[in-house]
C-alpha cells in the first residue's frame, strides 16, 4: 500500500457515482413498477404449469365480498391436500373464497391457535395428543370439528416375499428367533441384531418400548424422514432384501409395492393406560387412528356457512383413496382431482351445506 | 466443573520456569487427567441445570399467553410489516414480468461487474423461466431480497460497532456462532408462535442465518483498513462519521461486497426450510418432490434456486473479480450516468413490451421439463454405483466399511472414554495450540454439554446428552477428515489451473446452494439409511468453501517468492509444497475451518438420513414441539458447543506461528 491516499480519492469518486447509480436504479424500479401496474387488474396470472398452490396470500382477507374468505391447511401428504381441495371446491361454489396453504403439521396447530389458519381437515390423533390437550381441551383456541371418516393405522411392515419365505414372520413371535431376526441386520444394527427402521420422528413411536418389552433381538434405528423409509422400501423390493419398518396405511406407497403388516399383540386397556402414563411398558400394537378435523375456535363467528360445511364434511376411506388416486396415479393436481370428484358426487356434497 | 477452571488463577506464575516451560502444564494436565479417570466416568445427573424444563415451560407459557400485550403491540405489527415488505417486492417483480426482471438483472450486472456478469446473470434468470417455475421463483426471490436487506440493515451497523470495540467483538462472536450453527429446526416452531405462518417466519429464519456473515465481513473489512489511511483521514480533520463513510467503508469495499455475497448465499441455504412454514415458494415444490420420492421433481425447483443464487452472486460480486481476460464485447465506453439511463430505459421497455404483449407468464411451449432426464441419470447412478464396481466395490460396501470399521469404533471409544478425560484432553490440545485461555475456553464449552441433561430412550431408559454429543462428534470428525482429503487436492488444482477452476465453479455453486433435500434420496439409495449416508450428505455440502479458499490462497501467493524458488531450480512440485502451500497456509486453514462449521451446520440434515444423535434430537423439537422443544434446544446448544470448540482450535492452528505465544 504505497499511496493509500490516492486510492482513497479514487474510491471517493467511485462512491459518488455508485450512489447516483443506485438512486437512478431505485427511481427506475419505481417508474417501471408504476408503468407496468397502470390499469392492470388482470395480473392474477395463473402459475406457470406444474404449480398447484396460490403463490401468495393476497386472496384471503382483502375481498370480503361473498362470505369472508377462509384459509385451510394442506399438510405434506396427498390425503391432506385432497380433503382441503374438496372443501375449497365446495365452499367456493357457495361463495366463500378459500386459500389452501401448504405447511407442516406443527405450524398448522400454531396457525389455528392464532387464527391465521381456519381449519385443517385431517389430523392423526396418535401424533397430536399433546396438541389436543394444549389447544383444544386446555386453551380452547382450537375446536374439534368431528371425525373425517377414514381411519388409519401405524404398524410394523415387511415385504410380502419375506412372509412367503419365512411364514413365521407374519407375527411378532417369529422375530423372537435370533436367526430370523438376523436376516434383517445392517451395518447400523451390527451382525447380532436385526434392524427395525423407524421413519419420520413426527409419528408417534412405541417401537423401542415394544422391542425391549417383548425382548426381541432387534435394534431400533431412526431413518429420520419419510424419504428414508420410502428409499429403503424401494431398495428392498428391487433387490429382494429383508426390511422391517414402521409404516402406515393409507399411504400411496402401499398401492405400489406389496408390504404385509406384522401382527403385534392386540391393543389392551393396559397398553392404552401405559401409553397415557408414558411409563415405558408399552408392549402391543398401535391403536387405530380415527382421523379428525380441527378448526380455529372463531370459525363459526367468522363464516357460519364454512363452519357448517366443514363440520359436516366426511369422506369414506374409499372415497379419499379414489381422489388421492387421481393425484398419485393419474397425475392430476389436487384441485383438478377434487373438482372431478365433487362434480360426480353433487348430491353427497350438497348434503354438507343443507 | 471445578477441576478444569481451577488452574486459571495460577496461570501467570508459570512464566518463571522459562527453560522447562512444559513441566508445569504437563503436571497440571497429568493430575487433572488422573482425577478425570478417578471420578465418575459418566456425566452425573446432578450436573443437569434443568435447561430442558425451562425451555419447555417458556414455550408453554408463550402459547398459553398469546394474548399478552407484547404480541399485540410488538410481534403482530412487526409480522404485518414483514408481510407487507415481501408483498411489495413481489408486486414489483410481478409488475416487471419476466422480461423486465431479466433485463433488470442484466442492467445491474453490467453496472456493478461488466458485460460478462450481465450476460451470466440474465442467462441464469432466463433459465429459471425455462424450468417452468417462474411464479414460485419470484416468491422465493421476494423473501430473499427482503431478508437480505434486513440482514444488512442489522449486520452492517453491528459490524461497524464490533470493528471499533474489542469487547463488542468478543461478546457478539458467541452470538453469531450460535446463529450460524444452531439448527433452524430448533427454533422454527417458536418463530411461528411469535410471527405466525407465511412470509414473516420465513424472513425471520433467513435473517437469523444471514446476519452473521454481514457482521463478520464488515468487521473484517473495517479492521483491515491500514492504520496509515485512518491517520491520514484524521489529520485532515475528518469527523468520526466522515472517517467511517468516506475513508473506512470505501477502503473495505471488496470485503463488504464479499459479505453481501455471503449473506445472499447463506440466505439461499435456508430457503427450503422456510417454506415448511407456509411461504408457498420454490422450497415447497422441492418438498413435494421429496414426498413422492421423485428426485427429478425435486431437482427442478432446486436447480431454479441454484440459478437464482448464481444470478445474484454474479451481479453482486461487483469488481471483486475483475477478470483478467479481455471483455466479451467492447462497447463504446459511456459514463455511469448515461449507462444507468440506458439501463433504465431498457428495463422499462422490456416491462412495457411484456405488458402489451401479455407476456405475464413465460410461454409454456418454451419451458423444458428436465425432471425425466434427471430421474434417468439418478436411476443409472443408483443402479450402477451401489455394488460390483471394480476396485472400490460400490457404495454399499463403502458404507459398511465406514459404519462398522470407522464410525462405530470411534463412537464407542468416545463414549467409553471417561467424559472428564475428554474435557481435559481437549483443554490440553487447546493449551498446546495457543495457551491457557483457549484451554479454559474449550473445556468450558464441553462442560456446558455435560449440563444439558439426558433424554428418555436408549439403554437403561435414559441417554445423556453427552453421549449423543460424542456420537455426533465421531460422525463430524469423520466427515471433516473426508471433506479435507477431497477438498485439498481439488483446491490445489483450482489454484494452479484456470481451466480447472472454471470447470469446478458451477459444481461448487451447485453443491453449496442446491437444497440438500434434493440429493437426500440418491444418497439414501446408494448408502442406505444410517450414519454413512449422513457423512456423505455433510461432505457434499462442506467441501466447496475448502476448495475455494485453498484455490484462493494459492493464487494470492505473491509471485516474488515463487520466482525466487524457481531461480534456485525448484521443480514444480517443490514450488508447490515448499513455497505455495506454506504461504497459503492461513487461507487453507480458514477453508478447513469453514468446512468444519458447514459439517456441524448439517448435523440435522444427516439426521434426516439416519445419522441419529444430536441432530435427531434437535429435529424432534420441530416434529413434536410441545413434548420435545426442551430436548431440542439442549441438543442445539450442544451442537453449538461442539462447533465452537472445533472452530477455536482450528482457528488457533491457522494463525501464523509468530502470532502464537507459549507461556
Amino acid at each position: 500500500m504505497n499511496s493509500p491516499f490516492i486510492d482513497t480519492e479514487e474510491e471517493f469518486a467511485h462512491m459518488s457515482t455508485q450512489r447516483r447509480t443506485i438512486r437512478l436504479l431505485a427511481a427506475s424500479l419505481a417508474i417501471t413498477g408504476l408503468l407496468a401496474a397502470c390499469g392492470s387488474d388482470d395480473t392474477e396470472d395463473a402459475d406457470s404449469g406444474s404449480v398447484t398452490t396460490e403463490p401468495a396470500g393476497d386472496a384471503a382477507g382483502e375481498t370480503p365480498s361473498a362470505g369472508e374468505g377462509i384459509v385451510l391447511a394442506a399438510n405434506p401428504w396427498t390425503g391432506s391436500a385432497v380433503n382441503a381441495y374438496v372443501a375449497k371446491v365446495v365452499l367456493e361454489s357457495l361463495g366463500t373464497p378459500v386459500e389452501v396453504k401448504d405447511l407442516d403439521e406443527n405450524s398448522t396447530w400454531v396457525g389455528m391457535d392464532d387464527g391465521s389458519i381456519d381449519a385443517v381437515l385431517e389430523v392423526w390423533p396418535s401424533g397430536h395428543a399433546a396438541d389436543y390437550e394444549a389447544y383444544i381441551t386446555g386453551k380452547k383456541s382450537v375446536i374439534d370439528l368431528g371425525l373425517l371418516g377414514p381411519s388409519a393405522k401405524i404398524g410394523w411392515y415387511i415385504p410380502t416375499f419375506m412372509i412367503e419365505q419365512h411364514p413365521e414372520l407374519a407375527t411378532w413371535e417369529g422375530f423372537k428367533d435370533p436367526e430370523l431376526a438376523k436376516l434383517f441386520s445392517t451395518a447400523e444394527s451390527g451382525d447380532d441384531l436385526g434392524q427395525f427402521l423407524m421413519g419420520d420422528p413426527s409419528y408417534v413411536t412405541f417401537d423401542e418400548q415394544v422391542i425391549a418389552n417383548l425382548e426381541l433381538p432387534l435394534k431400533f434405528v431412526v431413518a429420520g424422514s419419510e424419504a428414508g423409509l420410502l428409499t429403503e422400501i424401494d431398495k428392498a423390493i428391487a433387490d429382494e432384501t429383508p426390511l422391517l419398518l414402521q409404516f402406515w396405511k393409507p399411504h400411496w406407497k402401499q398401492l405400489e409395492v406389496d408390504l404385509t403388516e406384522v401382527a403385534l399383540p392386540e391393543v389392551t386397556d393396559e397398553c392404552l393406560a401405559s401409553a397415557a402414563a408414558g411409563d415405558g411398558l408399552y408392549a402391543c400394537d398401535y391403536a387405530v387412528d380415527e382421523l379428525y378435523k380441527a378448526a380455529n375456535a372463531g370459525l363459526e363467528a367468522k363464516n357460519a356457512m364454512a363452519f357448517k360445511v366443514l363440520s359436516n364434511l366426511q369422506l369414506t376411506t374409499e372415497q379419499q383413496s379414489e381422489i388421492a388416486g387421481y393425484v398419485d396415479r393419474d397425475g392430476m393436481t389436487p384441485l383438478e382431482a377434487a373438482q372431478k370428484w365433487v362434480d360426480a358426487n353433487t348430491d353427497l356434497v350438497a348434503a354438507w351445506s343443507a | 466443573m471445578a477441576l478444569a477452571t481451577a488452574p486459571t488463577p495460577m496461570a501467570p506464575t508459570f512464566g518463571i520456569a522459562a527453560t522447562r516451560w512444559w513441566i508445569v502444564p504437563a503436571a497440571v494436565f497429568g493430575v487433572l487427567a488422573v482425577l478425570a479417570i478417578a471420578v465418575n466416568p459418566n456425566v452425573p445427573s446432578w450436573l443437569d441445570i434443568g435447561l430442558q424444563r425451562w425451555v419447555r415451560d417458556g414455550y408453554m407459557w408463550t402459547i398459553e399467553n398469546s394474548d399478552h400485550w407484547i404480541f399485540a403491540s410488538f410481534f403482530d405489527p412487526l409480522s404485518d410489516l414483514l408481510d407487507r415488505l415481501v408483498e411489495s417486492v413481489l408486486w414489483v417483480l410481478e409488475a416487471l414480468r419476466w422480461p423486465g426482471v431479466v433485463a433488470l438483472t442484466a442492467v445491474i450486472g453490467w453496472m456493478t461487474a461488466g458485460p460478462r456478469a450481465a450476460l451470466t446473470g440474465a442467462a441464469a434468470m432466463l433459465g429459471v423461466a425455462v424450468l417452468g417455475v417462474w411464479a414460485l421463483a419470484m416468491v422465493t426471490l421476494s423473501i430473499m431480497l427482503t431478508a437480505v436487506a434486513i440482514a444488512l440493515a442489522i449486520g452492517v451497523p453491528l459490524g461497524i460497532w464490533t470493528s471499533r470495540s474489542d469487547r463488542a467483538e468478543r461478546v457478539l462472536r458467541g452470538v453469531l456462532d450460535t446463529a450460524q450453527v444452531m439448527p433452524a429446526f430448533v427454533y422454527l416452531i417458536p418463530i411461528v408462535v411469535f410471527f405466525s405462518i407465511g412470509y414473516p417466519p420465513a424472513v425471520v429464519a433467513t435473517v437469523i442465518y444471514a446476519v452473521p456473515p454481514a457482521v463478520r465481513l464488515t468487521n473484517l473489512g473495517l479492521r483491515s483498513v491500514p492504520v496509515v489511511t485512518n491517520e491520514v483521514g484524521q489529520s485532515f480533520g475528518c469527523t468520526p462519521w466522515q472517517q467511517l463513510v468516506k475513508v473506512q467503508l470505501p477502503m473495505a469495499r471488496s470485503t463488504l461486497l464479499l459479505g453481501l455475497n455471503q449473506v445472499i448465499m447463506m440466505a439461499f441455504g435456508i430457503v427450503v426450510i422456510a417454506s415448511i412454514l407456509g411461504a408457498g415458494d420454490l422450497g415447497n415444490l422441492v418438498l413435494k418432490g421429496l414426498q413422492k420420492n421423485d428426485v427429478g421433481a425435486a431437482f427442478v425447483p432446486g436447480f431454479a434456486i441454484v440459478l437464482l443464487a448464481i444470478a445474484l452472486d454474479r451481479i453482486s460480486t461487483g469488481e471483486r473479480t475483475v477478470s483478467s481476460r479481455p471483455p466479451l464485447i467492447r462497447l463504446p465506453s459511456v459514463d455511469r450516468r448515461t449507462g444507468s439511463l440506458i439501463g433504465l430505459v431498457a428495463v422499462i421497455v422490456a416491462a412495457t413490451v411484456a405488458k402489451v404483449a401479455d407476456l405475464s407468464t413465460f410461454p409454456a411451449a418454451l419451458t423444458v421439463d428436465i425432471s425425466g432426464s434427471i430421474n434417468d441419470a439418478v436411476g443409472w447412478v443408483q443402479d450402477n454405483l451401489r455394488k460390483d464396481v471394480p476396485l472400490i466395490g460400490g457404495t454399499e460396501s463403502i458404507n459398511d466399511f465406514l459404519v462398522t470399521k470407522v464410525l462405530e469404533p470411534l463412537r464407542e471409544f468416545l463414549v467409553w472414554t471417561p467424559w472428564l478425560l475428554i474435557v481435559v484432553a481437549v483443554a490440553g490440545i487447546g493449551y498446546l495450540s495457543t495457551g491457557w485461555r483457549l484451554a479454559v475456553g474449550c473445556a468450558s464449552c464441553l462442560l456446558v454439554i455435560g449440563t444439558m441433561g439426558a433424554i428418555p430412550g436408549g439403554e437403561g431408559g435414559r441417554t445423556q446428552m453427552w453421549d449423543l454429543a460424542m456420537d455426533t462428534l465421531s460422525q463430524v470428525l469423520v466427515a471433516i477428515v473426508i471433506s479435507v482429503l477431497i477438498a485439498l487436492p481439488l483446491g490445489v488444482l483450482a489454484g494452479r489451473s484456470d481451466r480447472a477452476q472454471r470447470i469446478m465453479r458451477p459444481f461448487l455453486d451447485t453443491a453449496q446452494v442446491m437444497p440438500q433435500f434434493v440429493y437426500l434420496i440418491p444418497v439414501l439409495f446408494l448408502f442406505g439409511v444410517g450414519r454413512g449416508a449422513g457423512v456423505v450428505a455433510s461432505v457434499i455440502y462442506a467441501i466447496p468453501p475448502c476448495i475455494r479458499l485453498t484455490g484462493l490462497g494459492l493464487r494470492e501467493v505473491p509471485y516474488t517468492p515463487r520466482e525466487a524458488a524457481i531461480s534456485f531450480g525448484a521443480t514444480k512440485r517443490q514450488e508447490l509444497v515448499k513455497v505455495q502451500l506454506p504461504l497459503a497456509f492461513r487461507s487453507i486453514m480458514l477453508g478447513i475451518n469453514q468446512t468444519i462449521l458447514m459439517v456441524l451446520a448439517t448435523v440435522i440434515i444427516a439426521a434426516l438420513v439416519g445419522a441419529g444423535a444430536l441432530g435427531l434430537v434437535a429435529y424432534e423439537g420441530f416434529t413434536k414441539p410441545i413434548q420435545k422443544i426442551g430436548q431440542s434446544a439442549a441438543a442445539g446448544i450442544s451442537i453449538v458447543c461442539l462447533a465452537i470448540v472445533l472452530d477455536r482450535l482450528t482457528q488457533a492452528w491457522g494463525t501464523s506461528p509468530d502470532q502464537q505465544r507459549r507461556p
